[in-house]
């Protein structure tokens, strides 16, 4: 297409546009610093006056916010990060690890059936809380009711088609001739998927790594239905908040979620050249 | 954790395995370069074996359970699922038939995600054909625009609660236009709850659709859009005549995307509303999660499921029909 230049009405709209897309996000980190007397205050203050990090604090150390005369934070959010961080971290590696090979055989093997693609969209399209149901049974059977075991066991299964996919489209990108010429060097196929493939793949792994992981860190459902007492991650502990206290304790609530947001907007920024390509299991190539 | 690294091993042994039997034979193979010989077939079948057992394991599994339970009337309190009695097609034609409830649900479904899939389509798209020109701090802006799809779900349903509040931002916003008298009670009232709802997934994934048609856009071949300038098309013809058409393919991968996804909407509403009023809210993944785990028909909620399943699978094989070579690119 021919290139323009953005004429002054266009201008505008493209700002008010900007200024809709960041409000919610302003709206949330001014909220995070909030001191409890901003709150709820009617009408809504927008940018407080007196700015305070209290509201992490109080994630971490629930009578911390005392001081303020405000109390009911009857849990720290202290859990809730470690076992988000143990369960993406874990079921990204072990999404990654086994997407790779699966990338590499069906890419350079073509070991996959034509009805594969059917079978991957039927599992993104069953209903999560009805799948949720078998593992409720299914783990309380083999004692995996309420493990990090369990949890990642369902991380790794629904994003390894995301990860086989966008990972598969890399080594499509690939010429065969650079590995055949490894193996015509001496090297077996393994050897030179090894030292040859993956190596030449790097930055789509890294893509992939990153994208997996705000898949795995956004889940909520399944960490909803299959956590009791000792799992907990992020997104549930938002929920517990917003439900125990009828959504009051704002301040602590928003640091929460900007807390869970911070990492997945960095590492989108990083790899947002290849979100298209992950959404769309490889389909569109940016 | 017996679980995730088990189906891995066996995978591994069998590869290690082909690595000492190619290694020997390998540097002597003439047909290296030619069609993958046998040898080749099995190490790939090696590799992605573990891929295979995972998605056996904690997919496929699962899903035959919950399409045994779906025929039985079992429930959580009655004991172990094989002693549960066998109904044959009961709860599916209950569902079918007599159930109003989840009509509603699926119907009220689709009506949400036509309206969100259309305005995310026309958003994005205008805001793409915007990005086609040329101005400063593009790519500052286009991480900007980018932002909402990367906010975890459950975040961005939370956001836009405190934001539809009664003395929230929004209604202070429609009192400075409205005039100070109109405070709106976004989730008491069923119009306006719904509202709340679509407006939270068009500002949640229109960025998406953006994405993916500006990469369309840019895959636009020159060369027909300056043969259309030079014989003389205006630009609005160039753009509907030439650029849409090759557009298409496009589009369709992004409302099929979309559209998987929008089918199972529940996080943002369950932080929003949780269904309510009423049931004015409540899509098809809330209802099934109410009935499976508010009120333990478990049974129930997966034959809903697979009915669920079985009405998306054909939409999108509607959908995906005239594209199937440029998604998951058949080889």
């Amino acid at each position: 297409m021919p290139e323009k230049k953005l004429t002054p009405l266009l201008a505008v709209l493209l700002a008010a546009a900007l200024v809709l897309v960041l409000f919610p996000v302003f709206w949330i980190v001014m909220t995070a610093i909030k001191p409890p007397t901003d709150w709820n205050a009617s009408p809504a203050i927008w940018v407080p006056s007196a700015p305070t990090l209290i509201n992490f604090k109080t994630l971490f150390d629930p009578d911390a916010i005392r001081e303020y005369g405000v109390g009911g934070v009857s849990q720290a959010a202290t859990k809730a990060v470690w076992g988000s961080l143990l369960a993406s971290v874990t079921a990204t590696a072990l999404s990654v690890a086994i997407g790779l090979f699966s990338a590499i055989g069906i890419s350079r093997y073509g070991t996959e059936s034509t009805s594969t693609p059917l079978v991957i969209l039927s599992g993104r399209m069953f209903p999560p809380a009805a799948i949720a149901v078998p593992f409720v049974i299914i783990f309380s059977n083999v004692g995996l009711t309420d493990s990090y075991v369990g949890l990642i066991a369902i991380y790794v299964a629904a994003t390894l088609p995301f990860s086989t996919w966008m990972l598969k489209s890399f080594v499509d990108d690939l010429p065969r001739e650079i590995e055949e010429a490894a193996m015509l060097d001496g090297k077996s196929r393994l050897a030179a998927h090894l030292t040859v493939t993956i190596p030449l793949i790097r930055g789509g792994l890294f893509a992939t790594t990153l994208f997996i992981f705000i898949l795995n860190w956004s889940e909520f459902m399944f960490a909803l239905v299959l956590s009791y007492t000792n799992v907990s991650t992020i997104p549930v502990q938002l929920a517990k908040y917003v439900t125990a206290t009828a959504g009051t304790l704002y301040g602590v609530q928003a640091a929460l979620a900007v807390l869970a947001m911070v990492p997945l907007v960095a590492a989108g920024y990083l790899i947002q050249g290849h979100l298209a390509r992950g959404m769309t299991f490889g389909a569109i190539k940016q | 954790m017996n679980r995730s690294p088990g189906p891995q091993g066996p995978g591994e042994r069998t590869e290690a395995h082909d690595v000492n039997s190619s290694a020997a034979t390998s540097p002597a193979d003439p047909a290296l370069t030619a069609a993958p010989p046998a040898r080749g077939e099995r190490i790939g079948l090696a590799m992605v074996l573990p891929g295979q057992i995972v998605s056996l394991l904690v997919l496929v599994i699962p899903l035959l359970v919950a399409l045994y339970m779906s025929f039985t009337d079992w429930s959580p309190t009655r004991g172990s699922l094989f002693d549960a009695e066998f109904v044959g097609f009961e709860n599916y034609s209950e569902l079918l038939v007599w159930d109003t409830r989840f009509l509603f649900a699926v119907l009220r479904t689709l009506c949400i995600s036509a309206v969100c899939l259309s305005l995310e389509f026309v958003f994005g798209l205008s805001l793409a054909v915007l990005f086609m020109r040329r101005f400063r701090g593009q790519p500052l802006l286009f991480s900007a625009f980018l932002t909402p799809m990367m906010i975890l779900p459950v975040v961005v349903g939370y956001i836009f609660w405190m934001l539809f509040q009664s003395g929230g931002p929004v209604n202070q916003i429609l009192a400075v236009i409205l005039g100070p008298d109109v405070v709106l009670e976004w989730f008491r009232s069923a119009p306006l709850a719904v509202v709340a709802v679509i407006v939270t997934e068009v500002w949640h994934w229109t960025p998406l659709f953006f994405l993916i048609l500006l990469s369309g856009l840019n895959a636009v071949p020159e060369n027909p859009v300056r043969a259309a300038v030079i014989l003389g098309a205006n630009p609005r013809q160039v753009f509907w005549r030439v650029v849409m058409p090759g557009l298409k393919p496009v589009i369709i991968v992004a409302f099929v995307i979309r559209a998987m996804e929008i089918i199972k909407l529940f996080d943002e509403v369950f932080m929003l509303t949780r269904g309510g009023p009423g049931s004015a809210t409540e899509t098809v993944s809330l209802y099934i999660y109410k009935l499976a785990f508010n009120d333990f028909q478990l049974a129930y909620g997966a034959a809903a499921a697979f009915l669920v399943l079985l009405g998306a699978l054909g939409l999108i094989h509607l959908l995906l029909t005239p594209v199937r070579n440029q998604l998951l690119e058949a080889r």
